[in-house]
């Protein structure tokens, strides 16, 4: 837990990063995810709790012992010194010796595609390359955790995705264990094992991407994750004649729901609901069929077509391939495609799920 | 951007002005170092900007190696002063310069409250005479008095505040993010402000010293007040060539003031590049 005066930051959480892993901390700016990055680092100290080290209590262990790595999301570049220099520093602070310093430098510089201007003054190069050099100058000493605090969100859009697969390439070479914070969900889609959602100072979710897309564990994590987020929309629980049904009020429809999540949500005796499905799964319906909606609005995102249909309580997202035949204003039939359906207690937020 | 007639015709005005201020003052004294007597005080007709008989003759008069013409003989030369003006002033701000900062880091990443920065700048609000009349009381128990260094003691305390305040606002404006990285790394504290933080503080360090060393260089009233023969300083030398017979010996004076521009110049021009506070301050975008 954190504190800052009456502020808390951080709730109590436990959170285990393993071993070699590639651990992303998402959330939106101001969920506590650098706060817990720069208590890993031993910037901060934790108000309550501990945080340890393959079992080892770092608490009142300073920084520059922990073996820890930290690229900031402004490179924090030694401008006064060279490009070698720069990637050279940590080893000399250790006490290397002259020449297996020399090498490790070039080994880094060569992984990093530094090599042609190690001798540069590293006051004059492009913010693409700083960051880079940052990277480089953390990972030579090759720390037993290496933190990243948004090292990507001040680098341009083509750069970012080179970068993505080198940091990927280099956690996987070293087998390095990471923790990468981040306000971007591809970023930590694409290159964590496991990502932790946090919002408002508190670990909503852990899980595989895949895991955390999927399946969230609560409203926050299904609107968060997937671009656009879940379809969420109100409900109540009914029985019917098709077993136990949600019936959406405000799109005018009654959905029927999978066994397992109907026989947990009978389980809970819960009631208001919120019934949520990806855009990704819903599809075009042959007319007359599913749910009739007026498109109120196309964005053509290249590869993919986010098509908005109602507006209002009574609105669904739906993601499409890039040549989807619609056009706004336009009535078109979706449905939702089988096994899609996630469930939400509408007090808690929580998910409802089948065992 | 496109501004109208008036504005630009006010803006050159302006400029003019301001230029006319400042340069008229100094090109007149270049001008009069190098006027012989006779051309010194000279009026309507004969009153040009450019010396009608150019000569190195004041500058020979106030170092010594010529009287010429001047009928007075001085009783000494501008070398001691000039020495004095130097020994004090680099020491000064060397001091300044030493304690400024120092306090001004430590405050910048430790500091809590507001009141001693401001504290220390209370100096400046009483007049210098008010403040000055302790420390001649001072320095005479102390022996201080017609010395260089407890002139460069009293002109390092003066401009601390100055040395301090200059500093803070510029630790202030370094990134943190910079020391962490090489706190990250295993480096003392002491050792990340020797080798990472002075070193990229360099161009404030050099714009912050010329500026102190500029006030400590132009004093006249703490030299005046503190010493009295033995190391008085280029302006109180400055100030007491005239003599009853010829009065001010103004081309003396300005060759004097001559030599007194060029450490500042020539400090000025060598740290050119670091005075602009630059976009350099560690490679950083907010």
């Amino acid at each position: 837990m954190k504190r800052f005066g009456a502020f808390t930051a951080l709730k109590t959480m436990d959170l285990e990063i393993r071993d070699g892993e590639f651990m992303a901390l998402l959330g939106p700016s101001g969920c506590g995810k650098s706060t817990t990055m720069n208590m890993i680092a031993g910037m901060e100290s934790p108000s309550e709790g501990r945080i340890t080290f393959d079992g080892a209590d770092m608490n009142g262990v300073a920084m520059g012992k922990r073996g820890v790595g930290f690229v900031f999301q402004n490179y924090a570049i030694f401008t006064h010194m060279s490009v070698y220099d720069n990637l050279a520093y940590g080893l000399k602070v250790r006490g290397t010796p002259a020449g297996e310093l020399d090498r490790r430098v070039k080994a880094m510089a060569d992984f990093l595609q530094l090599t042609p201007m190690l001798e540069k003054p590293s006051a004059k190069l492009s913010v693409n390359i700083l960051q880079r050099l940052a990277i480089g100058r953390s990972a030579i000493v090759e720390p037993a955790i290496f933190l990243l605090d948004e090292p990507l969100s001040n680098v341009d859009a083509a750069f970012r995705a080179v970068m993505r697969t080198e940091l990927k390439h280099l956690q996987r070479q070293f087998k390095q264990t990471m923790v990468y914070v981040t306000h971007d969900q591809l970023e930590a889609m694409t290159m964590a094992d496991r990502i932790a959602v946090m919002d408002h100072g508190v670990l909503q979710q852990v899980g595989t991407p895949l895991e955390v897309y999927n399946d969230p564990v609560n409203l926050f994590v299904a609107d968060f994750i997937g671009s656009p987020g879940m379809n969420l929309a109100k409900g109540m629980l009914a029985d019917s004649d098709r077993g136990m049904v949600v019936d959406l009020g405000v799109l005018g429809i009654s959905a029927p729901l999978e066994p397992a999540i109907a026989a947990a949500a009978r389980k809970q005796a819960a009631r208001d609901v919120v019934y949520g499905f990806r855009p990704e799964r819903v599809a075009l319906a042959a007319s007359g069929a599913g749910l009739a909606m007026p498109v109120t609005f196309i964005e053509r995102i290249g590869a993919r077509t986010v098509v908005h249909f109602g507006d209002g309580e009574k609105r669904v997202k739906a993601v499409f391939d890039n040549d989807v035949a619609i056009s706004t204003g336009e009535t078109a039939h979706i449905a939702i495609e089988p096994g899609a359906a996630r469930l939400f207690d509408a007090a808690t937020g929580n998910a409802i799920r089948g065992a | 951007m496109k501004r109208s007639l008036p504005f630009e015709v006010f803006r050159y005005a302006a400029i003019f002005l301001a230029l006319a201020v400042t340069l008229v003052p100094t090109l007149w004294m270049v001008s009069m170092a190098f006027k012989p007597i006779a051309e010194w005080s000279a009026t309507g007709a004969d009153l040009t900007w450019w010396p009608k008989a150019p000569t190195l003759d004041n500058f020979r008069f106030i170092l010594g190696t010529s009287t010429s013409d001047l009928i007075v003989a001085l009783d000494r030369t501008a070398g001691k002063p000039i020495l004095a003006s130097l020994l004090s002033a680099v020491f000064g701000t060397l001091i300044a310069m030493t304690a400024g900062t120092a306090g001004a880091y430590g405050l910048s990443r430790f500091g809590s409250g507001q009141n001693l920065p401001l504290a220390l700048i209370q100096l400046r609000l009483f007049p210098p005479m008010a403040v000055m009349i302790p420390v001649m009381i001072m320095w005479a128990f102390f022996g201080l008095v017609d010395t260089w260094w407890g002139l460069a003691l009293i002109y390092g305390i003066v401009t601390l505040p100055f040395a301090f305040w200059l500093m803070k606002t510029f630790f202030d404006d370094m990134p943190r993010e910079i020391e962490d990285a090489a706190l990250v790394e295993g480096c003392s504290r002491m050792r990340v402000f020797l080798k990472i933080t002075l070193p990229m503080m360099r161009p404030a360090l050099a714009s912050s010293a010329l500026f102190v060393f500029i006030l400590n260089w132009s004093d006249y009233l703490i030299a005046l007040l503190l010493t009295t023969r033995e190391w008085v300083t280029i302006p109180v030398y400055m100030a007491s060539l005239s003599s009853s017979m010829t009065g001010q010996l103004y081309g003396a004076k300005a060759a004097l003031g001559l030599i007194a521009a060029v450490p500042p110049v020539i400090m000025g021009i060598a740290i050119q590049k670091h005075l602009v506070r630059g976009l350099t301050f560690g490679a950083l975008k907010q």
